[in-house]
């Protein structure tokens, strides 16, 4: 297994797109707090805080991008044919591929993290206002981020692995996150919409909503979305290991 | 000395039957022209061999193993196939390191195959610079980094120079001279006869001939004529 993980760390490494990506989530970071900021957000109520900080879950959507990149990305290319050549065990090869993009998933959520922390740090204490870093809802909604980030990482491989073209899954992903969602929620109910991925997603990348019905409870949020993870997981390696790859 | 032998493979895409019943050999130390028009399922064939296909009917082993279960695949089998591809922006010793990472290669062995195949002054440009020669060049690199017993080579001379293909044929030669096993593809039929000790023409996805060059025609005008001949009746 080592040797497919290090194959897949240097695959993402000898690309300049894989470093564009990883410093996409950090910026958006940068842009998202200084524009709650800037818009009127109260420095001096603790839930902006953590308002700023769950912008690291929103960042995911790049580590989703990155998944799908992984798998989809090498049907792009043909290097999926030699990928299979090297090693004929193809569930090796997805699960090398899900334990580098949920480490990548980490880093990118930790990064982001930091960011986010800093930049919210500069912000209130230009504002005037005082930033709990060590509030309990702060690490939670932080934690919470790094947990989206990783499991965004593995439903894209999921993604990338199920549809194959890049460009269809790269798009879908996006219209299920900025359009889909939210008109299946409408017709299922909220009730049942808290259940959907993205929402699921909100959910688990803040702390402090308590009284949000839209929602799910923060851990309630987590656990539904690695739920979602292990079932692209397995969607993924099940569908990679039967299909020919022509 | 390891030999691939196709049995009674078949394989269909829906409704389409690519390869019927495809049987042949093709032994150690020479050179085996694979030979067929558009569509005859050539291509199936080598992925079948390869594992990447599974087949509905037969099988292909390799010294008597599936693809899959070679205990190291990149040191027995090297492969060359035309739907395979590069990372435009990888570099050319990246995409060779990818490879021998996967396969617990060394990295020493990526700058031995640059230099065999004429790329070594290109290892470090991004592969989106290169011509169809220079990508040709690359893939030969992939498939010759394991030093593999046997080869499998999906049309290896397109866009190479003459030179290129000049260089190509001692390769070829030399490969089989040494024991190994060639496979090699193409619609270049002066190529192959120039090339092949062997050859194997399939149409319509079945065998229409099997055995030595010499028995259908040792020059260029006489294996382009049998094959013209052999493959006419196609479907």
């Amino acid at each position: 297994m080592l040797p497919l993980i290090r194959s897949e760390w240097r695959k993402l490494s000898t690309v300049r797109g894989a470093w564009l990506l990883l410093a996409a989530g950090p910026l958006l970071v940068v842009a998202g707090i200084t524009g709650l900021v800037q818009s009127g957000g109260n420095v001096h109520d603790p839930a902006t805080a953590s308002k700023a900080l769950a912008h690291v879950a929103l960042a995911a959507l790049f580590t989703l991008i990155f998944g799908i990149f992984a798998v989809a990305g090498e049907y792009r290319h043909g290097t999926i044919t030699d990928t299979f050549l090297s090693s004929p065990d193809r569930g090796r090869v997805v699960t090398a591929k899900l334990a580098v993009y949920a480490a990548v998933g980490a880093v990118a959520g930790l990064i982001s993290s930091v960011v986010a922390v800093a930049v919210t740090a500069a912000w209130w204490a230009a504002k005037g206002g005082i930033f709990h870093l060590w509030a309990a809802d702060s690490w939670r909604t932080l934690a919470g981020g790094v947990a989206v980030n990783i499991a965004f990482a593995a439903i894209g491989v999921g993604i990338g692995a199920l549809v194959r073209n890049l460009a269809v899954a790269i798009a879908a992903a996006l219209a299920w996150i900025a359009l889909i969602e939210g008109i299946a929620g409408q017709l299922v109910g909220s009730g049942l919409a808290r259940w959907l991925p993205f929402s699921a997603s909100e959910a688990a990348g803040r702390a402090g909503l308590t009284g949000v019905s839209r929602l799910l409870p923060q851990w309630g949020g987590g656990l539904v979305l690695a739920g979602y993870a292990v079932a692209f997981a397995v969607a993924a390696m099940v569908t990679t290991l039967r299909r020919d790859v022509t | 000395m390891v030999e691939v032998a196709v049995r009674g493979l078949t394989k269909a895409f829906g409704r389409v039957t690519a390869v019927r019943g495809i049987s042949f050999t093709a032994p150690a130390g020479k050179v085996t022209g694979f030979l067929g028009p558009n569509g005859s399922g050539k291509t199936t064939t080598l992925r079948v061999v390869l594992g990447l296909i599974r087949p509905d009917a037969g099988a292909a082993l390799i010294g008597g193993v599936p693809y899959g279960r070679l205990a190291r695949p990149r040191r027995t089998v090297g492969a060359l196939l035309e739907a395979s591809g590069f990372h435009p922006g990888r570099r050319a010793r990246d995409h060779l390191l990818v490879l021998a990472d996967a396969a617990g290669i060394p990295g020493t062995r990526v700058d031995e195959v640059l230099g065999q195949v004429g790329l070594a002054a290109a290892a470090d440009r991004r592969v989106r610079e290169f011509s169809l020669g220079m990508r040709q060049r690359l893939g030969l690199a992939g498939a010759l980094l394991g030093d593999p017993q046997v080869l499998l080579l999906d049309e290896p001379a397109n866009g190479l120079d003459p030179a290129g293909i000049a260089w190509l044929r001692g390769l070829l030669r030399g490969l089989a001279d040494d024991g190994r096993t060639v496979i090699v593809a193409s619609h270049v039929l002066s190529e192959i006869a120039q090339t092949a000790d062997h050859v194997v023409i399939v149409s319509a996805g079945q065998v229409r001939f099997a055995g030595a060059l010499g028995d259908i025609g040792a020059t260029g005008d006489a294996l382009e004529s049998a094959f013209l001949k052999l493959t006419a009746t196609a479907g």
